[in-house]
This record gives structure tokens, sequence and C-alpha cells, in this order.
């Protein structure tokens, strides 16, 4: 091994060398490199260069940026986050937590009373939520698993899902009134859970968007809850109880938004 | 930030990053669409939780292996590579290509550590997973490219094969 070639190896593989050329020392252990290079030179005139070729690389690598805009791979950036974020949405509905319920598609049958199961969905959403709000998520997100519903409607049968659900919580429910919000009804489910019939409306707006509505009686043993408006995910959510039943909105919209639907739907 | 923004943001990233690898904004912006093409075809791989950026830089940088080679396969002969794009100053630009032209000179697997670490866009460790090394490989092979670049382009070292030959494992 020539000498040339043992002192590139020797500053090449000094690793405090590398960490403080790419900044990663905490400052008393920059001090003390540069420290040593003062008495060092060559060691000082490595890392410079180092330094300065990194430099050089960015900036020409920065020069992208000043590249035209391409449409075809701002189409792809649309399609790849579209698709990672079905990727997220599985991987809620699959993960550790939510797996356990899923894999037994008994989201729903669990119901109402199934403070253990909507209690650790609602832990793992990082926020104290009511198990209804739990079903709800999951609801909107699993459009397709409704091997548990009693019934499923489609918008040319609105009517007889609004007889079928109100004689079901014995009292007169009236749908969600989010047509005129622009808002097409899709379908409407009638669920069965342990505590009682719970109902979920999926719309959709012109431009897709997925808006999901669920309503229930309310547990005459838990204070009703006023209204709330949270993030869960990429989307946002309200909640609240009035005149006996639990009320549930959700959908990729801004606060603002969630709430205008909430009145809507409380109106 | 969305999920949308995210991938607009390493875009940018992935945009750099080819452009340094091709040094030609038209290839540069091919690897690009081919990169987000492979990544939609395997969206499925992705961790959510996890950092997107490497998970893309990794598909980029096995697209980029895989053209390599396909390149190879086409001809056999060195690689020629466009004149680079650079900045504006002339003195920048003649640095920057001296640089360049010693960059080439070094193996691959010690000069995609040196442009993924310069590019700043991602640490040690999720730039050794992005390439499929250990830890420690990264970190050699990054010091020793580091080194090797520098003698290149100082005129201190004997030319490629000199440099090369001495270096044992790369």
């Amino acid at each position: 091994m020539t000498q040339d070639t043992k002192a590139e190896q020797d500053l090449g593989l000094d690793a405090d060398l590398m960490a403080y050329v790419d900044g990663h020392l905490p400052p008393e252990k920059m001090a003390e490199i540069e420290a040593r290079l003062a008495h060092e030179p060559e060691a000082r005139a490595a890392t410079a260069r180092w330094r300065h070729h990194d430099n050089l690389i960015r900036q020409m690598a920065q020069t992208a940026d000043d590249l035209p805009a391409n449409m075809r791979i701002a189409a792809l950036e649309r399609e790849l986050a579209a698709k990672l974020q079905a990727r997220k949405r599985r991987a809620l509905l699959m993960g550790p937590t939510l797996g356990r319920i899923a894999a037994s598609v008994l989201i729903f049958t669990a119901g109402w009373g199934a403070h253990g199961y909507f209690g650790s969905a609602s832990q793992m959403a990082g926020a104290e939520y009511p198990q209804f709000v739990s079903a709800t998520v999951i609801g909107h997100q699993a459009i397709q698993q409704a091997s548990v519903q009693q019934a499923e409607f489609q918008p040319d049968e609105m009517d007889a899902a609004m007889d079928w659900i109100s004689a079901q919580m014995q009292r007169k429910i009236d749908s969600p009134k989010l047509e005129r919000l622009g808002y097409a009804v899709e379908s409407a489910r009638l669920l069965a859970t342990d505590s009682g019939p719970l109902a979920i409306f999926h719309y959709r707006d012109g431009e897709g968007k997925r808006v999901t509505v669920s309503i229930a009686p309310h547990s005459p043993d838990q204070a009703d809850y006023k209204l709330r408006v949270v993030r869960l995910e990429n989307d946002n959510m309200a909640y609240w109880t009035d005149a006996g039943l639990d009320y549930s909105v959700i959908g990729d919209v801004n606060p603002g938004q969630i709430t205008t639907l909430a009145a809507a739907v409380r109106d | 930030m969305s999920l949308k923004a995210e991938v607009t943001l390493h875009t940018t990233s992935l945009r750099r990053y080819a452009l340094v690898l091709t040094r030609d904004p038209t290839a540069a912006d091919d690897l690009v669409q081919e990169t987000l093409l492979k990544a939609i075809d395997k969206a499925d791989t992705w961790q959510p939780g996890t950092n997107l950026r490497p998970w893309l830089f990794r598909i980029m940088h096995n697209t980029h292996v895989s053209e390599l080679r396909r390149a190879k396969t086409r001809s056999d002969a060195a690689p020629d590579l466009p004149e680079p794009v650079v900045p504006d100053s002339q003195h920048t630009q003649l640095e920057l290509k001296q640089v360049l032209q010693a960059l080439d000179q070094l193996p691959e697997a010690q000069r995609k550590p040196i442009i993924l670490i310069a590019l700043r866009e991602l640490s040690y460790a999720e730039a050794a997973r992005v390439l499929d090394v250990p830890l420690g490989t990264f970190m050699s092979r990054l010091g020793r490219g580091r080194e090797a670049l520098r003698r290149i382009v100082s005129g201190l070292g004997k030319g490629k094969l000199a440099v090369l030959k001495t270096k044992g494992n790369i």
C-alpha cells in the first residue's frame, strides 16, 4: 500500500471527519474536531474539499428546480398519492389494533356495547371518542364491508330506507339533507349491533369526495355529546347528540366544511 | 402535510437526484417518471408511518441500476454522459465540470453515496438502506469515495485505475 493510499484511507475512514463535514455532530464535538483540524493541515484540507465538492454537487442538483414543470410527472404524483392514501386506509383497517376487529368482520356486530373494541380503535386514533364515532370511521373507510348489515338501500330507495330505519329505531328518522350542499346519496345501510341499530349514509359530491353520516339511538345511560369537530387521519369528523340520537359526519373536507355538513344534518 | 404534498416534495428531491445521476434534464425526467410508475405499482409495499422519501429514493436507485444494465447491454462502451447542466458562474461551471468528471471516474458503489449525502435529503442510515448496504459499508464507501474524488480533482492521485487498484474492497 502506498503512503498516499494509506493517508487517503485514514482520512476517508474517519467517522468523526465525515460527521463533521455533514453537520451531524453535537456542538461540543464540533468544537473538538475544529480544534483537532487546527493541528492537522491534511485533514483540514480534506474536509474543506469534501464539503466544497458536496456543495457543488448539491448546487447542480438544485438546478432541477428550475426545469420546466412536467405534466406527466404531476399526473403520476397524483396517482401515487391516491394509491398511497388507499394503502394507508387499508393499513388503518388491517393494522395490529383494528386488524383484530376487521379479521372477524364483527366491527358492527360488536357494536355500541363493545367498549373494549371501540376503545382500542379510539386509542389508536389518538383521542377519546365515543364508540359510535369509531364505528362510523370504519364504516366510512370500509364501504364494501357490509357483511353484518341488516339492509342496504340504493339512492332510488331512500323513502323505503327511511321507513325501514325509522321502524328499526322505533322513532322517526329523517335522512341527512346533504343534497342541498351538492352531495348525492350513494347508499344507506342499516347495521345490527348489540346495542341497537346503526344507520350509515354514504354521499359523494360532484368531485367524487365521499362523506359518511351515521345515526343511532343515544344510550340513555350516557351524557349527551356536544358538537365536536376532530381531525382523524386525513378526514375531519363531527359528532354530537341531538334529541336522543347520536350523529356523526366524516369526510375528507376541511373543518369549516365539516361544520357546514353537520349543520345540514342537524337542520 | 397531506400525502399529495409530501409526494410532490419528494418528487422535487428525486428530480434533483436524477439530474445528478443522468446530467440531462430529459433523461432525469424520464427516470423520475419511471420511478413514480414503479412506486405506483409497488404502493402496497410502502409501510404507512414510515418515511416515504427513502422508499422512493430506493425505487429510483433500483430503476437507475436497471437502466444502466440495459444501457450496458446495448453498448459496452464507456459511459457517454451528456454535458452537465451547471450553474451560470463560469468559474463554478469549470469547477463543477471537473468534479463531475472526477465523479465519473469513481466506481458506482462510491459515486452514489457521495451524491446521496451531498443532496442532504437523507440520513446516513436512510441512504444506506436506499443502496441496500450495511451502514458500515456505506460509511466506508462514502469516505473512500470522497477522498478518492478529492485526490483526483486535486491531481494528487494517479488516475482512476491507480486509485482503485490499491483500494481493495470498495
